[in-house]
């Protein structure tokens, strides 16, 4: 059995002139759970269809579970479970249609799994798909999931649109239930305080490139905010080493860096700072800085 | 059997620390100001994990953290109890860490305009609170 869930080799995609993936190389290990993070664009959800056969790539390999995502079988999909971040289920199918359909399609099926997940939410055997609010949606979409017992867990966005309660009932589902053990979670969310909570293992991809794998708080440590009191105009910022983010507010330089240690202190003092201060930064911080550096923005007035 | 103390501790995503830090340095709060007592039990990882809604592995760490600095210790299949007290700092780092604390705490009563004999007094007072809360 491979060591990896998920593993490409070179996998590209091209829609018209915009490559979405672009020679991905991307290893995700067995077991734990992974967070996947990237601007608005950056090949996610292109990723995802790949791996799960639902579209075929330009060039490279995809394979999940050990299989090649091209020729899936269905005893394969059994053992993966995806939830969208649109939840789609057949809109008007009644609620305990869709159950019985999901009994009966997979063998590892497991009951107790599925009502301790659905239990948090106020969803009636007889309403229809489509009656059910987004929330609703979501949680009975992943206690389908769970329910099936799977070894891989692909969730894309799934706490969008969440309330307060249900998003916490949904983490708690996700971390605590039993359904969940031995099962590796790939977890794609914008929202850097589930991530904090949730995630084992920080992934970021970057218009269609593998760019951080590590712990959340390892990519957090790599980031510093720096504020240099420099006359007149800072250093060019071609020369900034490890430059993220560039700020200048109330005649000071503040700066997002990565990878710089106290040399780069030197480096503005040297550059003609008064004084240099720095500090670490948040999560959210340090991943919105990285991703700040190369994203779409109007060109510069 | 016995019960683990409550861990009346918060943690705050968007902070800084990460996570398992925010959870080592309360626990070690509580523990240098009589809080937790010698030898009570510490919350399960996962019973610690649910009540903050985190990753169980990330209490896992700060229980690790904690125990290979000596304040808690496990006892074989019954969990982590907090450990009998020792030096847990070097010398040095003790002063630093205390320069640190006085200089902070002169920065924010000084701007408070209080005569210093006031000041003095209130200290005192408040150590005196945790001198018994150790020996009770």
């Amino acid at each position: 059995m491979s060591d990896f869930v998920i593993e490409t080799r070179a996998l590209s995609k091209r829609y018209g002139s915009k490559l979405a993936l672009d020679h991905l190389d991307l290893q995700i290990p067995r077991g734990r759970i992974h967070a996947i993070v990237g601007a608005n664009g950056a090949g996610k959800s292109t990723l995802f269809r790949i791996l799960l056969g639902f579209l075929p790539p330009t060039a490279g390999e995809a394979r999940i579970l050990g299989r090649d995502s091209g020729c899936l079988t269905p005893d394969d999909r059994a053992r993966i479970g995806f939830v969208n971040e649109e939840h789609t289920l057949p809109g008007w199918m009644p609620v305990s249609a869709v159950i019985a359909m999901h009994r009966r399609q997979y063998r590892r099926w497991n009951e107790a799994a599925f009502a301790s997940v659905l239990g948090h939410y106020h969803v009636l055997p007889e309403q229809k798909v489509g009656q059910l609010s987004r929330g609703e949606r979501a949680g009975f979409n992943l206690a389908l999931a769970l329910a099936q017992g799977p070894e891989l867990l692909v969730l894309d966005e799934p706490t969008l649109g969440l309330d307060v309660v249900a998003k916490r009932a949904f983490l708690e589902s996700l971390m605590y239930s039993n359904a969940s053990e031995d099962c590796t979670v790939i977890y794609c969310s914008h929202q850097m305080d589930e991530i904090e909570r949730v995630a084992d293992n920080l992934i970021i991809l970057e218009r269609g490139q593998l760019k951080n794998m590590s712990a959340p708080e390892d990519f957090c440590a790599r980031v510093t905010y720096w504020v240099a009191d420099i006359p007149f105009k800072g250093p060019d910022q071609q020369l900034v080493p490890g430059l993220l983010q560039v700020q200048r507010i109330d005649g000071l330089h503040h700066y997002v860096v990565i990878d710089q240690d106290e040399d780069f202190g030197e480096f503005l003092r040297a550059h003609g700072a008064r004084s240099v201060q720095s500090m670490p930064v948040s999560l959210d911080r340090a991943v919105n800085g990285f991703l700040a550096k190369n994203h779409a923005a109007p060109a510069a007035a | 059997m016995a019960r683990s103390q409550a861990l009346m501790i918060e943690i705050a995503t968007g902070d800084p620390r990460p996570i398992s830090k925010q959870i080592a340095d309360g626990v070690r709060m509580k523990i240098a100001t009589g809080e937790l007592q010698l030898g009570v039990q510490l919350p399960s990882v996962r019973g610690l994990a649910m009540q903050l809604t985190i990753n169980p592995n990330t209490v896992a760490k700060a229980y690790a953290e904690l125990t290979s600095e000596g304040w808690l210790e496990a006892r074989q299949g019954l969990g982590l109890f907090v450990a009998p007290p020792r030096q847990r700092l070097s010398a040095h780092e003790r002063d630093k860490r205390f320069d640190e604390a006085v200089s902070r705490f002169v920065h924010d009563v000084v701007a408070l305009d209080i005569a210093a004999d006031e000041v003095i007094a209130r200290i005192d007072v408040e150590l005196q609170a945790f001198a018994t809360k150790k020996t009770a």
